[in-house]
């Protein structure tokens, strides 16, 4: 043992982990060994296997066990330093590298069917979804590492031979790494090729190929070998960092199994007609090259859903579902399957109540689209005349069709850092000026927010060559670094002013946080404007010239902004972190930068009152906007707009028709009042907040009242009523609503004779409490205390968390009226829904 | 007869109610007086007092769940149903008081 005065570079441990050094523990000790110069090298005392500590697929190849007695030995300029860092590591942190992983976040996933698909024995499978959407097709499996059968057949050559295939590919490979990362990259693309590269030279992988090839296998084979016995070990781990490993393991083995064979070893499987891929990972490459048309839907068995191929299928709106163990050899090719993202399983589609269920839910879908649609088109008004617009952020030329398809009122922010993002130089003038263009015509006249270029900081462009920062958020972005990169803004003013002609444009500068930032941009503003004249270039001279509030002192100084600036959009998402000084994606402090907060609100009204009172507009385009729970706040703080992404708007706007601009200030007074976010959101959480009636909000309506049911069985009677309330809006989520239903029927049937059936439920997936009334054709078995079968339906829906007594009492008198003959005679009678609204109201007493 | 009734269910929304109003019609066919509590998710709503108690010749309970201030009784002749038992044949808890 080398000792060095009390010192030591040395040092033997026992393993006390239960499973022995897995992958998750074997990353652990790799990192913390990467941080030093010193090598480390792990030995194994009990079966004398050596690994390099800085590798990961080394250490776990060692095979550590529990109590298997190790030495850690490191050697180099700053070994003894490495040295106590590791021994502590091992003391203290190794032992708890094997507590179970977390559940993943989306916990909220039922795991559960819905109630109608129950029972039918099917095998469904769950994982978390990716998206929205349902598809439906054949499977189509893709496997891992495989070889093109006539290279499979293929006899291996002389050991040595075989092993000069492959060392040399593996030189060919490193070379051209290394020449790739001489060149300038972005950061995380070069991260990835030093994995690619770490990978290649990682002994551990070097000797298993040579191991394979003294037993008699060809290079391509070990190669294929060696990546399947590694990239398993890394995701028997279980962590999803490790199994990013395992797929650059297994892109590795491509890139060897192409430079020895020199032919494409990834075939891409041809789709004929509608097909659901099922496979173990995927990497964006493979999902790109699929045929898009013929794929429905993707089912994974590897859990991650921030992966680029994930977050390309959600942008794509391929509906998928991840972490689907043993997906693949559960899934047979050629199998009818349905991967429903919008509940996370996927499972055969061939089966008559599937199809049953996913036709009707496809119909309940297209009448809430009609409904909505009423909404969408027009402009959102209160029920007290209060107008506000509701408007779309969108990044990209593609978005902007949809977005005013679901009756955006304008785009609220066009944030134009795609054009600047994923290319080695700025886009030109003539570039920009095309897509500003773009986005003014498909307006067709409504305004079109630009905000110019907000990179730097959390979002670094390679070749404004901007130096990494310690905590970009505070650092260097926006507005703060055009004054030093005067072309790359300029010219991006200029596309603006030029698109300004065909539209109406109006530009918003980002991350302002002083009245001389504005200053400066009108200044540059100016000096466009003559260029254009002088060039007798068209433009629009009263374009206005706005500022992102998302810094807070811009939001102390709206009365000197306003001098300058002729409208203000509020940036919630950084207003939010600067404000409470609390970083949005830091789980432990995130929850404090709450919009609910009633100093936030406060602050936000100051600066809405303080804009209003110079006559200037204030939108808001943050995710604040689009939390539907604060819309009340929203619209009683005043502001001229919301932004929100397109596809929220219908629902925003049928939203705001129910609500009443003076109710709304009201509650946000009593917001302010509050105490801190949890108060306020109890407030929000009272019967219909800032509601156009609070009252009686329509307990009872007509188009909750269906008179000719056809539903031939208690079952499609809950999914028919359960429907009426989710085309109303009345639930967001007509699978809880509908398992609440079953809950209380599973106490015992609400079938309570004479052809009536109370069902009921208390849940908070209904939005307002309300009756549901169906009138069978056709009389169905309820299990009655009668046992005769069912013809009217009379649905309580209550809110757990709404102690509304005047509801209450409206339910307990119509339960007590239906033990009368005469009550339910005339309820049986009606023939037309406006007949029983007007006839309940007057028996129940339910107010106007 | 003088006779107190409680009815409770477990989401309290409907069935208290139909029990009630069963309970009540039922006596006025018999030639009982009646009082009714309900206790449902708006609480307890025409809350027996200690006199209508101890002034009753019978209790009928028609409950799904625990009675609240059960200690109220202790000291009565409780008749104890499911509730369904109160809309489904309600004649029949009133036939089980014991005849005086």
């Amino acid at each position: 043992m080398k000792q060095n005065g009390c010192m030591t570079s040395e040092f033997t441990f026992l393993c006390p982990l239960a499973h022995g050094i897995h992958a998750r523990p074997a990353s652990h000790l790799a990192n913390l060994a990467n941080r030093f110069a010193a090598t480390c090298v792990l030995t194994n005392l009990r079966t004398g296997a050596v690994a390099d500590g800085k590798s990961v697929l080394s250490i776990i190849a060692a095979g550590v066990g529990l109590h298997d007695e190790c030495r850690i030995h490191l050697r180099g300029a700053d070994e003894q330093v490495a040295c106590e860092a590791l021994q502590r590591f091992i003391e203290t942190d190794l032992p708890g590298c094997d507590a179970p992983l977390l559940e993943l976040a989306d916990g909220h996933h039922s795991q559960r069917l819905p109630h109608a698909l129950q029972g039918a024995g099917l095998k469904a499978h769950f994982g978390t979804p990716v998206g929205r959407g349902v598809g439906q097709g054949r499977v189509v499996v893709i496997g891992g590492v495989s070889l093109p059968p006539e290279l499979n057949d293929q006899p291996s050559a002389q050991p040595e031979w075989e092993q000069a295939r492959a060392t040399s590919a593996m030189t060919a490979i490193s070379a051209r790494i290394q020449k790739k990362l001489t060149g300038h990259l972005p950061p995380l693309e070069k991260a990835l090729l030093q994995a690619h590269l770490a990978i290649l030279g990682d002994i551990q992988m070097r000797d298993k190929l040579a191991e394979l090839i003294l037993q008699g296998r060809s290079a391509g084979q070990a190669v294929i070998e060696a990546g399947t016995y590694f990239s398993n070990l890394l995701q028997q781990s279980g962590s999803s960092y490790i199994g990013e490993r395992a797929l650059d393991v297994q892109d590795i083995c491509f890139d060897l199994l192409e430079e020895i064979y020199g032919v494409q070893v990834q075939a891409t499987p041809q789709l004929h007609g509608p097909s659901v891929i099922v496979t173990g990972s995927l990497r964006p490459q493979q999902l790109l090259a699929l045929d898009r048309k013929r794929m429905q839907a993707l089912v994974l068995e590897a859990a991650g859903t921030t992966s680029h191929a994930m977050i390309l299928a959600r942008s794509l709106g391929i509906p998928a579902v991840v972490g689907i163990k043993d997906a693949v050899r559960s899934f047979r090719t050629g199998e009818e399957v349905i991967v429903d993202a919008n509940r996370g399983f996927a499972l055969p589609g061939g089966a008559a109540p599937v199809r049953r269920f996913y036709e009707h839910e496809e119909n309940m879908m297209r009448r809430r689209q009609a409904s909505l649609a009423r909404y969408a088109m027009a402009p959102a008004v209160t029920s007290d005349g209060h107008r506000i617009e509701v408007g779309a952020n969108v990044s990209s030329t593609a978005e902007l069709g949809p977005a005013f398809e679901n009756g955006a009122d304008g785009i609220g922010l066009y944030r134009t850092e795609m054009l600047f993002a994923v290319r080695d130089h700025a886009p030109s003038e003539e570039e920009q000026f095309t897509a500003y263009v773009q986005a003014v015509q498909a307006a067709g006249g409504k305004p079109v927010i630009l905000r110019t270029v907000d990179i730097g900081g959390d979002k670094p462009v390679a070749y404004l060559e901007l130096p990494a920062e310690e905590n970009p958020f505070l650092g260097y972005r926006g507005v703060r670094i055009y004054a030093e990169h005067p072309k790359l803004i300029r010219t991006q003013m200029r596309a603006m002013l030029r698109a300004s002609a065909f539209g109406r444009v109006q530009m918003m500068a980002p991350m302002v946080s002083s009245v001389g930032e504005v200053r400066w941009m009108r200044a540059q503003l100016g000096a466009i404007r003559e260029e254009l004249t002088a060039a007798n270039i068209a433009f629009d001279a009263s374009m206005p010239l706005g500022i992102m509030i998302e810094v807070p002192s811009a939001g102390f100084l709206i009365g000197p902004l306003c001098r300058e600036a002729d409208f203000f959009s509020l940036g919630t998402n950084d207003l939010l972190q600067y404000f409470f000084a609390a970083d949005r994606t830091h789980a432990k402090v995130s929850g404090l930068a709450s919009g609910r907060n009633p100093g936030f609100l406060a602050f936000l009204k100051q600066i809405v009152e303080g804009a209003h009172r110079h006559g200037k507009w204030v939108g808001m385009c943050g995710e604040m906007a689009a939390d539907l729970v604060n819309l009340p706040l929203l619209i009683g703080l005043g502001l001229d707009e919301i932004s929100v992404s397109g596809s929220e708007i219908p629902v925003i706007k049928e939203r705001i028709a129910g609500l009443s601009f003076a109710h709304c200030q009201e509650l946000l007074a009593q917001a302010m009042a509050s105490q801190d976010a949890t108060e306020c959101e109890a407030l929000l959480r009272q019967p219909n907040p800032g509601g156009a009636d609070r009252a009686s909000v329509s307990l009872l309506e007509r188009e909750l009242i269906v008179l000719d049911s056809q539903s031939a069985s208690k079952e499609e009677a809950v999914r028919e009523i359960v429907s009426m309330f989710f085309v109303q809006g009345r639930t967001q989520d007509a699978d809880l609503m509908e398992e609440a239903i079953w809950a209380r029927e599973s106490v015992y049937s609400t079938g309570l004779g004479y052809g009536f059936a109370i069902p009921h439920c208390k849940t908070d997936s209904v939005s307002s409490n309300a009756i549901g009334i169906l009138k069978l054709q056709q009389p169905v078995e309820w299990g009655s205390l009668d046992g005769e079968p069912v013809r009217m339906v009379v649905l309580l829906a209550a809110r757990e968390s709404d102690t509304n007594g005047l509801h209450l009492q409206v339910f307990s008198r119509l339960a007590r009226n239906l033990m009368e003959e005469e009550f339910r005679e005339r309820l049986m009678r009606a023939e037309r829904p406006e007949e029983v609204v007007e006839y309940l109201r007057r028996e129940l007493e339910i107010p106007e | 007869m003088k006779i107190v009734a409680v009815t409770a269910c477990p989401t309290g929304i409907a069935h208290t109610y139909m029990a009630a109003a069963r309970l009540e019609k039922m006596a006025k066919e018999l030639g009982h007086e009646i009082k009714v509590e309900t206790q449902g998710a708006m609480g307890i709503e025409n809350a027996l007092s200690e006199s209508d108690i101890r002034q009753a010749d019978a209790v009928i309970f028609a409950v799904d769940i625990k009675v609240e201030g059960r200690e109220r009784f202790k000291n009565a002749q409780i008749i104890e149903a499911p509730l369904q038992e109160a809309i489904k044949n309600p004649r029949g808890l009133f036939e089980r008081i014991p005849g005086r």
